[in-house]
């Protein structure tokens, strides 16, 4: 076997089980993402649907696969510069940012205990904050401490310069640039929540009780910003009733027209884990289709059978802040009204838009890349490619592997 | 002879200013043979540096590294020799209160369990099988068989592709494919003709149809094949297989209620699929153009009479034969009657298209009564759109009927544990894992398309692509004696002393993966390239005659004899844990991490599996004095989190006999308990330990302390 | 009102009427997406059109109901269906469509068709949404004029100062107007008789309450006794003719916020101009005619006219703006606002005329005239029909128990 090196761009879930699985073969791979930990947005996931288990489970056993495998190495807080070249020679710039933490940090966490400074925590999609010196999660990998350069005070303070014991820090670091060459690259740049503020009848950003389903995640886990606590962000209580609202963004033309096949298995978990987690709760999912694929009908069923849970048909497709309660809207399609539902808490089922909508790689109308009109020896795996939910994304994030391994 | 061991104490990271070093190092240094090291940041390059020399100029036969958890500094503080991590960090200095008597006490029986491991332990030597071949097998010439054909040819690998009739499977009866090009809204030609073309022409794709698999024997590596051909047989020898054997339409007799069988003009989409491709669709009945056509969606599936389940390809499957008939017929009208469209992802955009159609119309509905009245049939749609119960009048019926997976047993596996796939719900073949949609229960043999899920051919491909480089993997694996998922790399493998062994069977029925075939006697055969390293077959032998080179009944025994048990006067108890490495162990870690305090008294023994766990090392520790014994493990049940499927479950399972020792020692049932934990949830190790401890002290010191 | 007693007292009545085969009327679709410019076919019934309604009502909510009615070419259901007159055409659904299938043009295209269905005679609304019969619609009106000038031999008479009384006297402009008026009321009472009758019976055939549903309030029965009935009718017709002057309902359109404005100038312009003709009228008989340009009933007649013009501005220029957003922009619609445009105009032209002694004036006032009975005449055949239509369905609407 003629061992090959294969650029992976993006360390979420997929970009990272397509990195093991070709060094699992023999080969090599690289594995390069922006922020300073990989795992993407599962380490954000407080459980996976169906089976309601935590992502860190397989992340854990993914790490292992890295820890013990030396023909998979990964480049964190690094970009790709420039590429060139062709399927077998790629020629690939990488820009590794400046790293105010290095490799030698024990993760002692001194640094956070003496910086002055607090920051949006962006993990928690900026519902609390942190120091400017953090760990991302409990979980980061590589397990190291990073600082955010934009809130850092730098040379103005060295706090944390003084407490590493590690020579760990360098508040001068400069970026590297680091060259390569690759047989061939994958995509496994993923995907971000559609901007919620975007559709203007749903009032996002304008009640703090209007969420996200990305950050109903953060709430509902345990290393969130309220332990796992599920509350109304407004006054901190626990909702006593709590609406999901279905394609907020998704199969509309001014939107996204396409379906990003993973909200409806993911409401149906939210219900699920606040009706577990809140017992006398009524939670309220208004939808168009329910689209669960295959096996996870039978989650679909233990939903329905929830008590507490109450599957609407039909779009809601407007929220009204009244003296500052939520009301929201539909059509209850078969029953044939038009109901009003006064809500704690809504949580509107964002979809999946592609991270790269705009690189100048083929992509068809929705912003994903196109497999078949890539340059050969470049490919696009899972949410870069189409909306998938975490499974299928891994079929495809190891469907993709083989084709970077092909000669 | 005793190895000559490098023993590393960090004492960075708060150890030193947690734990007596002075004390620790002399644990370290009780064998004046070792080499025993105390360093401030062991971590470091230069320190890390220091280690390898001395390797070199000691001649050292093991290292032990006693500073942070096995989990980090993993690359760093590998050595080419034997290597032991001792936890001091988290689950000492961070979990417990600083400089006092029950800490320090806690970190030398660490390292005295680490020296006590390195004894017995030895540095696994790989399993590669003798002739280990490259070929891998493909079982069923479908979309997805001939795919993974296709593709591993071009990632350089032969296949041996077999099919029970001619190549194509369903996939040749198709009159056209769903949208798999942007603007993903009008129908394609169907793929399989040029694909078949395609893997003909493969030189390195040896094609057998009309063949079938008579014997699959032996493991990965060198899997033992004969296919066979009428009367010909021919036997091949292949690394892996890739299972693609599809397949099979729901069985429509059963659908009464929809009228299948009672009137020739109700069909399955199956029967109008060929009617569309061998010309015009026409009534069975008379072969006249059909004026009003109803397809039932979900005929038979998210139906607990029939299939719980979605199949996922019904939904696009009806539109496109909606168009068919639209496209022969103009005067035809089509009625779509459906529990939700399911048309996920892009395929979005072709469901719009066919809404286009003016006479093709659909509404969510349940179908009530049929009444067939010769050519035309009544048909009640219950709770439609449209407001109200509706009835059609339709001269031909379209059943949309669901998948039901291939019966795995035509692998004809020579296995102890059964002939076919161990079948998830509802009888596909599929992992139980989200995280890894490819995980096997029979190594080396790894399924894909709609035997593993229901799926459309778009994802069958996807499917192929993903099984065969799992073969691939195990096929290069195996050649370099390594385990595959989840202790990828492992080199280690069960060794049996067969001359103490009972024929008991424990480990053949106990094995998840079907390791051990069985002679005629019962004596076990281990396949050491099925195993995956779990360590079960090691837990369930009552002789204890099943070992791993670096991890052995011997090693765990040695461990829980060197901690040091006070007397019951000192009033401090002593808690073994097993800890499962792979996700309670970390959230040990995590807890640490978070300086979370928990009780001194534990000490932690982290094994592969909870499954891997011997009771003689329960009789052991309670022989030895511990008061109490912790079984920590991940979730079993029907969502079980368990890495290696049943090694929770086995645990459970094995309690009983657990119960009958603690009951000829005399002890209480409350000494032994099993608690499962999820990966995140750190936050309650410290209750699950105190609130033993506190049990345990309730129930007094365990009477065997002093003898 | 005998009509009403066939309202069904029971549910068993009213399932057994249902069980009716369901046949789409497929040339109905065709027309329908034509007149309202929609891919209606592609909506995906997610209901957003209703959420975004603020005039659909709670129960049995439009037009999401008649979205599906339309791709099920449901010609039956739609035309007896009261909720289509509930729409004001804001756009608010059509600008929040998801699959943009204009669901605002939909409902106006609906409109058009029942005022179509349930015209007397029906060939006339037939002509009427055709551009290319103007010339015979324009003929008739021009016809009957000139006949009757031409009878009373006044044609030519066209003394200087400009007099139009005498071009065109008074008794005979009164006496052929109210025989005109007196037809356009028979045309509408035949058309609205038929309307009802198709309402309730559409009523009897509907159920849409899933048996299933218990949910579901029962709909309420009519209340039955003709003196009970005979005193709510009346009360109701006054509870909507408040609401229709009152014009609450343009008020709950969010996107197209100027239409609420714009019509309710054109509306109170219009309302303004009859009362004001009616004075002209009595003044004509009392022979003070014609009255002084600064006479207050004078000078609220120009106004109002201005008015009209104005508001009618306001919408053509916003329908050619937002062609496709908002409204849709077919010859039945455009007949209606630009006959109506060109009525006040001429009328203004002959006024300025007769103040100015521009013999031009006669010409003026008789193409005024041509038009006054064009727009008359075809009432309930245009859709300047929807006024009565409108009315008659909100009072239907109320009897029937909807809120």
């Amino acid at each position: 076997m003629q061992q090959k090196h294969v650029l992976v761009i993006g360390g979420g879930i997929s970009g990272m089980t397509t990195a093991i699985e070709i060094a699992e073969v023999g080969h090599e791979a690289l594995l390069v993402e922006s922020k300073p930990y990989i795992g993407g947005k599962v380490v954000q996931f407080s459980q996976y649907f169906p089976k309601l288990c935590p992502p860190q489970c397989g992340l854990e056993i993914n790490f292992n696969r890295i820890r013990n495998n030396s023909r998979v190495k990964i480049l964190t807080s690094a970009r790709v510069n420039s590429m060139e070249g062709s399927k077998g020679n790629f020629k690939v710039q990488i820009m590794k940012k400046a790293e105010l933490i290095n490799s030698k940090c024990t993760a002692c966490g001194k640094c956070a205990d003496v910086c002055p400074v607090e920051r949006d925590n962006t993990f928690n999609y900026g519902l609390d904050k942190n120091k400017a010196a953090y760990l991302p999660h409990e979980m980061s990998f590589p397990f190291s401490y990073t600082i955010d350069e934009s809130a850092c005070l730098r040379n103005e303070c060295k706090k944390c310069l003084d407490v590493c014991e590690y020579d760990a820090i360098n508040l001068d670091a400069r970026e590297e640039l680091i060259e390569k060459t690759f047989h061939s690259i994958v995509y496994s740049t993923g995907w971000e929540p559609y901007d919620a503020g975007e559709i203007a009848l749903l009032n996002y950003g304008n009640h703090p009780d209007i969420i996200t389903n990305v950050e109903f995640e953060r709430y509902a886990a345990a290393n969130g910003p309220t332990a796992g606590h599920i509350i109304k962000p407004s006054d901190q209580s626990a909702p006593k009733t709590i609406v999901f609202i279905q394609c907020a963004g998704s199969r509309d033309e001014k939107h996204l027209s396409y379906c990003s096949s993973v909200c409806c298995s993911a409401s149906l978990k939210h219900a699920l884990i606040a009706s577990e987690k809140l017992k006398q709760v009524k939670i309220l999912i208004f939808y168009i289709d329910l689209r669960v694929s295959g096996r996870n009908e039978d989650f679909l069923k233990q939903v329905e059978e929830d008590e507490n849970v109450e599957l609407i048909k039909g779009k809601a497709g407007k929220i009204n802040i009244n003296n500052n309660k939520l009301f929201v809207e539909a059509e209850d399609i078969l029953s044939g009204i038009k109901t009003k539902t006064e809500s704690d808490l809504v949580v509107l089922a964002t979809g999946i838009q592609p991270s790269l909508l705009n690189s100048k790689l083929p992509k068809d109308d929705y912003g994903f890349l196109l497999n078949d009109k890539l340059p050969e020896g470049i490919f696009a795996s899972a949410c870069a490619s189409k909306p998938l939910d975490v499974s299928a994304s891994l079929k495809d994030a190891t469907a993709i592997s083989l084709k970077a391994i092909q000669n | 002879m005793e190895k000559k061991l490098g023993i590393y104490i960090c004492s960075g990271c708060e150890i030193g200013k947690s734990i007596d070093m002075a004390a620790l190092e002399k644990v370290g240094s009780v064998s004046g043979e070792h080499l025993c090291r105390t360093h401030a940041k062991l971590c470091l390059a230069e320190s890390v540096q220091n280690i390898q020399e001395d390797i070199k100029k000691e001649h050292l036969e093991g290292v032990i590294v006693a500073a942070c958890s096995p989990r980090f500094f993993t690359k760093e503080f590998s050595f080419n020799q034997l290597t032991e991590r001792v936890n001091l960090r988290e689950l000492v200095a961070w979990s417990h209160e600083a400089k006092d008597a029950d800490t320090n006490m806690l970190a030398e029986d660490s390292l005295r369990m680490g020296l006590a491991k390195m004894k017995s332990i030895l540095s696994p030597t790989p399993f590669i099988p003798d002739q280990s071949s490259s070929e891998i097998l493909v079982i069923g010439g479908g979309i997805s068989g001939i795919t993974a054909s296709i593709e591993a040819a071009k990632a350089g690998y032969k296949t041996i592709l077999v099919e029970k009739n001619k190549l194509g499977g369903w996939s040749n009866h198709l009159h056209k494919q769903l949208p798999m090009h942007p603007p993903f809204d009008y129908l394609e030609k169907p793929l399989i003709s040029q694909k078949i073309h395609d893997v003909k022409t493969q030189e390195k794709v040896e094609i057998h149809e009309n063949s079938s698999i008579k014997e699959i024997s032996g493991q990965p590596g060198e899997f033992r094949v004969v296919i066979k051909q009428e009367e010909k047989e021919t036997k091949r020898k292949v690394a892996s297989v890739v299972l693609a054997t599809g397949w099979n339409p729901y069985d429509a007799e059963k659908l009464t209620e929809f009228g299948y069988g009672q009137n020739p003009n109700i069909i399955t989409n199956l029967d109008f699929e060929k009617m569309a491709k061998a010309g015009p669709v026409l009534k069975p009945s008379d072969g006249e153009v059909p004026k009003q056509v109803l397809f039932i969606q979900c005929a038979g599936s998210r139906d607990k009479n029939h299939l719980p389940y979605c199949s996922n390809y019904c939904c696009g499957t009806s539109l496109k034969q909606a168009l068919y008939i639209r496209e022969s017929s103009k005067e035809t009208s089509v009625f779509i009657v459906y529990k939700d469209i399911r048309t996920a992802g892009k395929l979005e955009a072709f469901y719009e298209k066919v809404q286009h159609d003016d006479q093709v119309f659909m509404t969510k509905g349940e179908i009530g009564q049929l009444n067939l009245q010769g050519d035309r049939i009544l048909v009640d749609v219950h709770q439609t759109l449209l407001g109200d119960n509706i009835q059609l009048e339709v001269d031909l019926i379209v059943l949309a009927i669901g998948m039901t997976p291939q019966n795995t047993e035509d692998l004809n596996l020579k296995y102890r544990l059964g002939k076919g796939l161990p079948e998830l719900k509802y009888e596909f073949a599929d992992s139980h894992f989200i995280c890894f949609p490819y995980e096997s229960r029979r190594t080396g043999i790894y399924a894909a398309g709609s035997v593993r899920s229901p799926m459309d051919i778009s994802s069958s491909m996807e499917d192929a692509c993903g099984a065969m480089l799992k073969a691939i993997q195990c096929a290069e694996a195996t050649k370099r004696g390594e385990a595959v998922h989840p202790r990828s790399g492992d080199l280690s493998h069960p060794e049996i002393y067969f001359s103490r062994c009972t024929d008991c069977k424990r480990c053949t029925e106990e094995c998840p993966f079907g390791t051990y075939d069985e002679n005629e006697k019962g004596t076990p055969i281990p396949n050491p390239s099925r195993c995956r390293r779990c360590g079960i077959c090691m837990g369930a032998c009552p002789e204890r005659v099943i070992s791993f080179e670096d991890f052995n009944v011997n090693a765990i025994s040695e461990m829980i004899k060197a901690v040091e048990i006070p007397d019951e006067f000192e009033e401090k108890p002593r808690i073994l844990a097993f800890v499962c490495e792979n996700d309670a162990y970390p959230a040990f870690d995590m807890a640490g991490q978070k300086r979370l305090k928990y009780s001194p008294h534990v000490r932690i023994i982290p094994v592969r599996c909870l499954g891997s766990v011997n009771n003689i090392w329960i009789s052991d520790a309670l022989s030895k004095g511990f008061d109490g014994i912790l079984q920590i493990g991940c979730k079993p049940g029907d969502d079980y989190q368990c890495h290696f499927i049943n090694g929770s479950d086995l645990t459970e399972k094995r309690g009983e006999n657990i119960q009958e020792v603690l009951e000829k020692m005399m002890l209480e049932n409350e000494r032994i308990k099993t608690v499962f934990v999820e990966i995140n949830e750190y936050d309650k190790i410290p209750r699950i330990i105190d609130d033993y401890v506190e049990e345990i002290e309730l129930i007094g010191p365990n009477p065997f302390k002093d003898m | 009102m005998q009509l009403i007693t066939m309202m069904p007292e029971t549910r068993n009545e009213k399932r057994e009427t249902r069980s009716k085969i369901l046949l789409p009327d497929i040339q109905f679709i065709k027309r329908v997406k034509k007149e309202s410019n929609s891919d209606l076919k592609a909506c995906m019934q997610c209901g957003n059109c209703t959420v975004v309604c603020n005039l659909s009502p709670e129960e049995n909510p439009f037009p999401r109901k008649e979205m599906i009615w339309a791709a099920w070419g449901q010609k039956g259901m739609l035309i007896a269906d009261p909720d289509i007159w509930l729409c004001h055409q804001c756009g608010d659904c059509t600008s929040n469509c998801p699959r943009g299938v204009k669901p605002g043009n939909v409902l106006a295209s609906l409109r058009s068709q029942t005022i179509e269905y349930y015209a007397n005679p029906s060939f006339l609304v037939k002509w009427l949404k055709k551009w290319w019969m103007l010339p015979v619609t324009v003929t008739i009106p021009m016809i009957i004029i000139h006949l009757i000038l031409i009878i009373a031999g006044t044609l030519t008479i066209t003394p200087d100062p400009v007099n139009y009384s005498a071009m065109f006297p008074h008794a005979l402009l009164n006496s052929s107007f109210s025989i005109l008026a007196l037809l356009m009321i028979v045309g509408i009472v035949f058309s609205i008789r038929s309307f009802w009758k198709g309402m309730v019976k559409g009523y009897r055939l509907s159920g849409f309450e899933p048996e299933s549903q218990s949910s579901v309030k029962e709909r309420s029965p009519i209340k039955s006794g003709m003196t009970e009935k005979a005193t709510s009718i009346i009360k109701t017709i006054w509870q909507v003719k408040k609401e229709l002057l009152a014009h609450k309902k343009f008020k709950d359109c969010e996107t197209n916020k100027f239409r609420h404005l714009a019509h309710a100038m054109v509306f109170y312009g219009f309302v303004a101009l009859i009362v004001v003709t009616l004075f002209a009228i009595l003044s004509a008989i009392l022979g003070n005619y014609p009255m002084p340009f600064l006479n207050p009933v004078k000078i609220v007649g120009n106004l109002a006219g201005l008015s009209i013009v104005v508001g009618l501005l306001i919408l053509i220029f916003q329908r050619l703006i937002k062609k496709d957003a908002v409204s849709s922009s077919n010859f039945f619609d455009w007949s209606f606002l630009i006959s109506i445009l060109l009525l006040v105009i001429t009328g203004f032209f002959t006024e300025y005329a007769r103040l100015v002694n521009d013999h031009l004036g006669y010409y003026w006032y008789l193409f005024h005239l041509i038009i006054m009975w064009y727009v008359i005449l075809y009432l309930p055949y245009t859709k300047f029909g929807h006024m009565v239509y409108r009315f008659v369905a909100m009072v239907f609407v109320i009897q029937t128990g909807r809120k």
